[in-house]
């Protein structure tokens, strides 16, 4: 999937890979071993200038790795450090539905961790 | 490649015309720019493949010697090779058999059947239990078709074969 | 046993629901067989066996988007009727497979948001105990066909047509031949002169009327639609008899799988071909095909019909006696019920009725939403208000369609109590909005938030009124799924370097004096176009004519001042 425009590029700038699963849509974000995480903070930073080759070599991985749809997101850091894609459609994806706070994937999160450690013991 | 006829592989006695060379005497699938030279020869069953984006009156002067016609899905979302299937039965009346080729899906094959398609080419590789499952998927169909299925005596609808 | 005589047991459902086709088993066993072949189809999909190229289009003919954050089911609602049982079984999937709401759509569908593919057969087989699917909601075929949320109840109407778009709908249901158009193809009816369906919008339009024999006759409008390039639809014909119905909607579908363009996505509808041929050359076409082919075999014989109208139930109307009495006083002793029957009632064909709009946009909602509670509500006041019917708007709102005007008064208490009581039915806060960049993968601006905006902004009553008739419809991009071409002010999404901003039509009509927005002037931001919206409609407060409503003052003083309101400098 070609995605126009998230793909604005700066040479001096850094990027994310992106993809959805594929068993339940979910946004996920590659990490710098290769799995994928539902939070864009464990997501590995990569200079702008590596990023077609590490596409190039984890496009066709994907159908065994039970992603879809894998491309680059350019992002920055905010004030306070976090990773934030540059364009508002990848915040989103990022961040979750702005009219939904309760739906953002860091909540949810936070929501699986609970309940994760309440059944232990 | 494997050619399909009712869900099950069987013999293809035809041949696809080779580029450049002659056409033989044995039956022979030509490309619709050298029709008239299959036309042309004394002996040997004659099959034609149809363009996409041809209409199919092209073929109507040539039909009483056709044996096959060959209706192609450049990717199977284009779905215009129905329409041909539909209105060769339809329109130009033709009989014989109407044969699928390019990419399509097994989705798509109880489609194909209905619109006249009598045989499917799939790749060797093609899983042909998921081809042969598709056309039982569904007992009954909600319109009528060029295949003139019996209805069921309550709406369009029509019975589609066991 | 054979197939055959197993089918043939073919039995009138005993209980014929109130406004909806009933299923025989038939029609179940159906439904089974596609969810069977959908699950199968999932099964090759996660095994590699199917590439996500080729179980795409297949995933989308069963209703499922993969969107921005997960994959998103859209339910078909045919002809935008439910029965109170299904309303029942959209709340179980709001709740078992989603986040505990679903949102009603501009055709008259529902979507959910959060779904997984892995458990989409299973939501499936709880939709298909429910008679119900989402077969065609999506992909390049015939889509759902909508019709008039008044149908069978409001005064103005001709005909009711849900019989013949439920004809429609079995037609076009695995249609062989119409599978994979270029496009999709979507398909509204209507039976009354008032259109309320927005026919001219639609790739075919139909409006509905008794001949003089009495039999229907059909206007068929065709190649009318919004998106990047809208169009007006064209009248084909004035006159169709319901005869040749299907017939002559096929012959078109012919034309249309043959000729579309299939080389640009952007140029594949029917209206794009409509105008390439020019009408008079199009008309012929589909005029050829009509003659040459073999009319009998879709021939919409009386008896066939009138087996389908058989399995319609026909709501009982008691007599009116003193409901009209009721009512009135009920009105006279409560001021806000008063006030909500004024703007979210319609005029009903049976005397002592009236029909009922809920209004799904509270000031600072989300236009459309309804939460599983909110389902359930609705389901209830269905079964108990209305002979168990409830129909969806293509205006996002929902209605019940036949409620005795004495118990009204409890109707608009329980709907007050879960917040479904806002009396702005047609007013500045009865907004149309899609789902926008919050949940679209096409998106390129978010439509929710602006809308929450201004009818936070509007939400006073009086203010309501006094404004008057205003439809505002926002799409958060140019696809236009909110329709806001066909708005008074249309508000459009668009992305300015990655970043959101919107753009101003004004002037568009969905109705039969059908009209397209024009564009006002460059993009702006969320907050400006906000505050360009109040000053556009205190510019039509000072410069109005008596009672006209905003879209004539428009139309009567033109664009040019309205322009100025916005861009002039201050």
């Amino acid at each position: 999937m070609v995605d126009i425009r998230s793909n604005r590029r700066d040479a001096g700038g850094r990027s994310v890979i992106t993809a959805n699963r594929l068993l339940d849509g979910i946004v996920v974000w590659r990490m710098k071993d290769g799995a994928w995480c539902t939070l864009i903070s464990d997501a590995s930073l990569i200079p702008n200038d590596q990023v077609e080759a590490i596409l190039d070599k984890v496009k066709p991985e994907a159908q065994s790795q039970g992603v879809l749809g894998v491309y680059g997101v350019q992002v920055q850091e905010d004030e306070a450090g976090r990773t934030v894609p540059v364009t508002a459609r990848e915040r989103i994806r990022a961040f979750g539905p702005s009219v939904h706070p309760e739906f953002s994937p860091q909540d949810f999160a936070a929501e699986n961790r609970t309940r994760e450690s309440s059944h232990v013991g | 490649m494997l050619l399909l006829e009712n869900g099950h592989p069987v013999t293809d006695r035809w041949s696809y015309a080779a580029e450049g060379e002659a056409l033989g005497t044995g039956p022979v699938i030509v490309p619709l720019s050298r029709l008239s030279e299959g036309l042309g020869r004394s002996a040997g069953e004659l099959g034609v493949m149809l363009p996409v984006d041809e209409s199919v009156s092209v073929l109507r002067g040539a039909l009483p010697r056709l044996s096959l016609i060959v209706i192609t899905f450049p990717v199977f979302r284009d779905g215009r090779a129905f329409s041909q299937a539909r209105a060769l039965r339809e329109h130009l009346h033709f009989t014989r058999e109407i044969r699928a080729s390019g990419h399509v899906l097994p989705d798509q094959y109880e489609f194909l059947v209905r619109c006249g398609v009598t045989t499917v080419e799939v790749p060797d590789n093609a899983d042909l239990p998921v081809w042969e499952r598709a056309l039982h998927q569904f007992r009954v169909a909600m319109q009528p078709s060029v295949v003139n299925e019996k209805p069921t005596g309550f709406g369009l609808r029509r019975f589609l074969p066991a | 046993m054979s197939a055959d005589t197993m089918i043939r047991e073919e039995v009138v459902p005993v209980n014929r629901q109130v406004g909806l086709y009933a299923y025989d088993q038939v029609d179940r066993t159906f439904l089974r067989e596609r969810i069977d072949q959908f699950r199968d189809q999932v099964a090759r999909r996660v095994s590699g066996e199917l590439t996500e190229d080729e179980f795409k289009p297949l995933r989308l003919m069963n209703g499922l988007y993969l969107q921005l954050h997960a994959y998103m089911l859209r339910v078909a609602v045919p002809y935008g009727t439910l029965a109170s049982r299904q309303v029942q079984a959209l709340a179980r999937i709001a709740r078992e497979f989603d986040r505990g709401y679903g949102h009603f759509t501009t055709r008259q569908n529902i979507q959910f948001n959060w779904i997984r593919l892995e458990d989409t057969p299973a939501a499936l087989e709880v939709l298909a105990e429910a008679d119900m699917h989402a077969i065609q909601t999506s992909g390049n075929c015939i889509r759902n066909v909508t019709s008039d949320e008044f149908a069978g109840a409001a005064a103005d109407e001709l005909l009711d047509p849900r019989v013949h778009a439920e004809i429609l709908r079995q037609w076009s249901t695995l249609h062989p031949e119409f599978t994979f158009l270029p496009r999709k193809f979507k398909i509204a009816i209507s039976g009354s002169p008032q259109d309320r369906v927005a026919a001219r919008f639609h790739d075919i339009g139909l409006i509905a009327r008794p001949g003089p024999d009495g039999r229907p006759l059909f206007e068929v409008f065709v190649g009318g639609g919004l998106g990047r390039t809208p169009i007006v639809g064209t009248k084909l014909r004035d006159d169709l008899p319901e005869e040749d119905l299907v017939a002559y909607l096929e012959a078109i579908l012919r034309v249309y799988n043959e000729f579309g363009r299939r080389d640009n996505i952007y140029k594949a509808r029917i209206k794009i071909l409509v105008q390439a041929l020019g009408a008079e050359d199009f008309r012929q076409r589909v005029d050829t095909e009509f003659s040459a082919m073999d009319r009998a075999r879709y021939r919409l014989e009386p008896a066939l019909v009138q087996a389908i109208r058989d399995r319609f139930g026909v709501p009982a109307f008691e007599p009116e006696g003193d409901a009209p009495a009721l009512l009135a006083q009920a009105r006279k002793k409560d001021r806000a019920f008063d006030t909500w029957v004024r703007t979210n009632t319609h005029p009903h064909r049976a005397p002592g009725y009236l029909s009922v709009v809920v209004s799904l946009k509270p000031a600072g909602g989300i236009p459309g939403d309804a939460t599983a509670e909110q389902l359930d509500l609705l389901a209830d006041l269905a079964e108990r208000f209305s002979f168990g019917e409830l129909r969806v708007t293509h205006l996002q709102n929902v209605v019940l369609g036949h409620v005795r005007q004495d118990r009204l008064y409890e109707v608009w208490q329980a709907l007050s109590v879960a917040g479904l009581a806002t009396a702005n039915i047609g007013f500045i806060t009865d907004i149309v909005a899609c789902p926008g960049l919050d949940y679209c993968a096409l998106a390129n601006a978010r439509a929710i938030p602006i809308s929450q905006k201004l009818s936070s902004r509007f939400a006073d009553l009086e203010l309501q009124r006094e404004i008057g008739a205003l439809r505002i419809n926002i799409s958060g991009c140019i696809n236009a799924c909110g329709h806001h071409h066909a708005a008074h002010i249309g508000i459009l999404g668009v992305d300015k370097r990655g970043e959101e901003a919107f753009q101003l039509t004004l002037g568009g009509s969905g109705e039969e004096d059908a009209s397209i927005g024009q564009i006002l002037g460059p993009a702006m931001s969320e907050d400006d176009t906000v505050d360009a919206v109040a000053r556009l409609v205190d510019f039509y407060l000072v410069r109005r004519d008596g009672t006209e409503r905003f879209l004539d003052t428009y139309r009567r003083i033109g664009t040019a001042a309205f322009k100025d309101v916005v861009y002039a400098p201050a």
